[in-house]
């Protein structure tokens, strides 16, 4: 173990260096941080090895993914630190500099400059792998990018007044925060007793208090699979603008589940529509909507707690993935939210019914739905949207 | 007495915690003894029933501290956190006091302690020495506006009262807060907590927990509990359910057991408490073509 008497100050920077090394592996630590963990080890002593990393992992650690990385790079760096060191640099050719000053660096030095030197014709790769190199783009099954053009002009004009002239009510309930208002139902007995002080002791009118609404916390899901490539950059630039209001959380489905919830964050809709780009891997392919949902239930059932969600679900129904799969995580989410809302845009004939095995199993969980002819003109989604969430 | 005075190894926290019937792990020890050295809240997260206010609660007795709670919950605010006065009672003293006394005297009268009604944030703060042990639960369950008050708290250990003054901490008080990860807490309250996930014990220490506290079981009986319900949440049979059984699910079930007089598990009987190990209906069903493979020996 490199881990030296405190005196010769050999445990701090043997410290900050595993902390740095843990920050290029993504583990967000600020330096106070590293001053707690000094501390911490002056508690607890260097007597056990396992003391040690279990301090410092209560002290660096903050949230439960990030704790495989610490276990494995605590036992890389204190076997090694400079097998880390290299094992990191490799992976970020930014880090050469911060390496420079450590002792015997001609070695590491030498080391790193032919990392440097393959690293330089593949530049762009490089920048690209993760630490936890099982999820490495290569991995995934890789269909078809989106390519979503930019907005023009007069699309983002047309995108904006819609956005302004749809009466667009995004969901709210009565919160359980309360402001001041005149025709509340409790009393606001803190503003009484002040009141009360200023007309020297007598109470001349009660000031209320009402329940202060809230917005209810959106989950969009949208279909970008072949039947629906047509509608969903507008859609997406719809949404995006419209719903900003609310907490929403975005994913684009199409064979697998995309976040899109990075993308929809970006204040500028070019901006989100250019991280759709690079991000939707499976766009214009099938439909797995039972399977996207399953990955939503395993990975991000967090999003659907406490039945406050509203769940907007845009899609044409044509699945081709097993009911079975479909039905069962549809009923999960039908529990866990609000309300399931599901626009669909396949009403193409007026004796339109729900036939196709997706669309059934839709028709049948979701709390409302909503059929239109045709997506292709924005003023109809929009007013479908918006009519959808009023329901 | 100060708690750290009590408490000088991280051997002494799991003997301490043994003694009063909880067995802690030494990460769990290591981070329980940095917290009460260094004075730090400490965050415990992990699945529900993993015995994150139970430690709480072992740690109030050992340290001989009161145990303060506040349970969180969706839309709380200060007032039901920190203090409020007492206004109804305060408006019946103004009315009184109207005819003998000037304004000035009333509004310092009406604003004395006595009216004043302490919530678990204030009276943590105003418990005399040794302090209290203040359990912050299901923090994350409250919302982000309170979350940033709780910041305010947990970083100065004090709050202004604007009637009454600043109120320091008369003693430093124990904080644990514990979180479920219904959503992600920020890390600005991230950073003022040492954090520790709690996992589901392995099998020894879950026989030593059962063992602890369903002592009535019998030896062959406990063993069989905490072997089956391990298998349970290993893979690959923790697939197949959407939630394992937590700590406190186990002991539940030992104690039905004992209450059924059971001396050894065979499938009717599991058939029949599986619904103190699993509460949904779907993990019920996924259980019963398993049992007869859970319960041959590996």
């Amino acid at each position: 173990m490199q881990l030296g008497d405190a005196r010769s100050g050999k445990l701090t920077d043997n410290l900050s260096g595993f902390a740095r090394a843990l920050r290029r592996a993504g583990v967000p630590i600020d330096s106070s941080r590293i001053a707690l963990a000094v501390t911490s080890l002056q508690e607890v002593g260097l007597s056990r090895k396992d003391d040690v990393k279990h301090a410092l992992e209560c002290v660096f650690v903050n949230r439960n993914q990030d704790q495989e990385v610490f276990n494995e790079l605590f036992d890389a760096y204190f076997r090694d630190p400079e097998i880390t060191q290299k094992l990191l640099s490799q992976m970020l050719p930014k880090a050469k500099d911060a390496n420079s000053q450590t002792k015997r660096r001609a070695r590491v030095q030498e080391a790193l400059s032919s990392v440097g030197k393959t690293a330089a014709t593949s530049h762009k790769k490089d920048l690209n792998i993760d630490f936890d190199a099982a999820m490495t783009a290569s991995d995934r099954k890789r269909l078809r990018h989106a390519d979503f053009q930019s907005l023009s002009a007069s699309e983002f004009l047309l995108v904006e007044k819609l956005v302004k002239e749809i009466p667009f009510e995004l969901p709210v309930i009565q919160g359980r925060r309360v402001v001041s208002h005149s025709k509340g139902q409790q009393l606001d007995w803190q503003k009484v007793m002040r009141e009360t002080q200023r007309f020297g002791g007598e109470v001349l009118y009660l000031p209320r208090l009402r329940r202060k609404p809230q917005s209810l916390p959106l989950l969009l899901l949208v279909d970008v699979s072949g039947s629906m490539e047509r509608y969903a950059r507008l859609m997406l630039t719809f949404l995006h603008q419209a719903t900003r209001k609310s907490p929403r959380a975005v994913f684009a489905f199409g064979t697998q589940l995309t976040d899109l919830r990075a993308a929809f964050k970006m204040p500028d809709s070019d901006k989100m529509l250019e991280m759709v780009n690079s991000t939707v891997n499976d766009f214009a392919g099938g439909t797995l909507l039972g399977e996207a949902l399953g990955e939503l239930r395993s990975n991000h059932s967090r999003l659907v707690v406490g039945r406050r969600t509203v769940v907007v679900l845009i899609s044409d129904g044509l699945d081709t993935g097993s009911g079975e799969i479909l039905s069962k995580n549809l009923s999960w989410l039908k529990q866990r939210c609000r309300s399931l809302l599901w626009l669909n845009p396949l009403l193409r004939f007026d004796a339109y019914s729900p036939l196709a095995q997706g669309a059934v199993q839709l028709h049948h969980h979701a709390d409302a739905m909503l059929a239109i002819h045709n997506l292709s003109k924005l003023e109809e989604l929009a007013n479908s949207i918006a009519q959808l969430l009023k329901k | 007495m100060t708690a750290s005075a009590q408490i000088n190894s991280i051997d002494e926290v799991i003997q301490a915690l043994a003694g009063m019937g909880y067995q802690a792990d030494r990460r769990l020890a290591t981070a329980v003894f940095l917290s009460l050295r260094l004075q730090r809240p400490l965050l415990l997260e992990g699945e529900p029933g993993v015995g994150k206010t139970e430690l709480a609660k072992m740690l109030a007795k050992v340290l001989s501290r009161p145990l303060i709670r506040l349970q969180c919950y969706d839309g709380m605010e200060q007032r039901e956190a920190l203090y409020e006065w007492n206004h109804a009672a305060q408006l019946l003293h103004m009315r009184a006091a109207q005819s003998r006394s000037d304004i000035d005297t009333i509004e310092q009268e009406i604003y004395q302690e006595k009216y004043l009604i302490r919530r678990p944030l204030l009276q943590a703060l105003q418990e005399p020495a040794p302090g209290a042990v203040l359990l912050i639960d299901e923090v994350d369950r409250a919302d982000e506006p309170f979350e940033a008050f709780l910041l305010e708290f947990l970083g100065e250990y004090q709050v202004s009262i604007p009637e009454i003054g600043t109120q320091h901490a008369v003693a430093m008080p124990v904080t644990i807060l514990t979180s479920n990860r219904t959503r992600d807490l920020h890390d600005a309250i991230k950073r003022r907590c040492l954090f520790h996930w709690m996992d589901y014990p392995e099998r020894e220490r879950e026989l030593a927990i059962v063992r602890a506290q369903v002592p009535m079981a019998s030896e062959a009986l406990t063993l069989q509990i905490a072997t089956f319900v391990a298998r349970l949440r290993s893979q690959p049979y923790s697939n197949a359910f959407q939630r394992g059984p937590g700590i406190s699910e186990s002991i539940e079930w030992a104690k039905a057991l004992v209450s059924l007089n059971t001396l050894i598990l065979d499938p009717e009987v599991i058939h029949d408490t599986a619904g103190i190990l699993f509460t949904q209906r779907e993990d019920l069903a996924a259980l019963a073509p398993l049992v007869n493979e859970l319960l041959t020996p590996e």
